[in-house]
């Protein structure tokens, strides 16, 4: 079955994820890389990482007791379903070019 | 120095709550903690607080409710207090307002703002069956006791039943939300 469209908030983040990041630093990064467009919330990101978690495609780290603050990282599924959806989201931008032909 | 004031908000007057109690923060009064009708503020810089009021799934010390607020503490959101109400709980959160400027928005999706608008739902619908049951059966009591020189049963009716009607209002805004969210949810996330 081909993988469902994984949502902006979850690709971002699983992006980001290639190196350990804490909460404040994803959303950090996440507004850098889209030059401030996606401005995830602490709620919504939330709800996603213990969602990610379960699904095994990120792994929470053991807390750093000096920050006392919880890292994430991307797990070796999270990194294939990363690319697949990339794969896909380059299909719909190649369709798309092609059909507007640039425009 | 404290002052504490007291006041009355009913249950669907959650915007209503947050706006006076913001205001009284660029008045340079910062919530400290908040019980069911009173509201303890410290003097503090005019404007440096900004406020947010959110309902969430079972009691505040729940073990859930501890992660997300630990959670929310690393984003700079801190819990002041939280007051717990059957199966739920209401908390005051705060944070700098130089970190959020633009006020504290805790879900930037269409799912997750749907997600809290069915706990909002849900919950008013609780309070709605109960206090339309509580309401009707003083009204019963009332009616067949023939109490005319202390009706305590019908004033509770009366009071019981205008708790109802105000939760009837403010599901049906829930209600109208909800569906544009899901209306929109079809073309957007």
């Amino acid at each position: 079955m081909p993988q469902l469209a994984l949502t902006e908030a979850v690709f971002y983040i699983l992006l980001s994820l290639q190196k350990p990041l804490h909460g404040y630093g994803i959303i950090q990064n996440v507004g850098e890389l889209s030059h401030g467009r996606v401005k995830l919330a602490a709620g919504t990101l939330y709800g996603a990482l213990n969602s990610l978690v379960e699904k095994g495609w990120i792994d929470a780290l053991p807390e750093n007791p000096e920050s006392r603050k919880k890292e994430y990282v991307i797990t070796a599924s999270g990194l294939s379903v990363l690319k697949e959806e990339l794969a896909r989201l380059s299909e719909l931008v190649d369709n798309g070019k092609r059909l507007l032909g640039g425009n | 120095m404290r002052r504490v004031v007291h006041k009355l908000f009913f249950i669907w007057q959650l915007e209503k709550e947050q706006a006076w109690v913001n205001e009284m923060a660029s008045h340079g009064y910062s919530l400290e903690h908040a019980g069911r009708l009173t509201f303890e503020f410290d003097e503090t810089e005019p404007g440096k607080y900004i406020y947010k009021e959110i309902f969430l799934k079972g009691w505040g010390e729940g073990a859930e409710n501890i992660k997300y607020f630990k959670f929310l503490e690393e984003m700079g959101i801190k819990v002041v207090c939280y007051i717990n109400y059957p199966g739920t709980c209401w908390v005051y959160l705060r944070a700098l307002k130089e970190d959020y400027p633009d006020g504290i928005e805790l879900y930037s999706d269409i799912d997750s703002k749907i997600t809290y608008q069915k706990v909002m739902a849900w919950y008013m619908l609780l309070v709605i069956v109960l206090t339309l049951a509580a309401g009707s059966l003083n009204l019963w009591i009332s009616l067949y006791s023939r109490n005319y020189v202390f009706p305590l049963n019908f004033i509770c009716a009366v009071f019981l039943l205008s708790l109802c009607a105000g939760a009837v209002v403010a599901e049906i805004n829930n209600l109208v939300k909800l569906s544009r969210l899901k209306k929109e949810r079809k073309l957007h996330e």
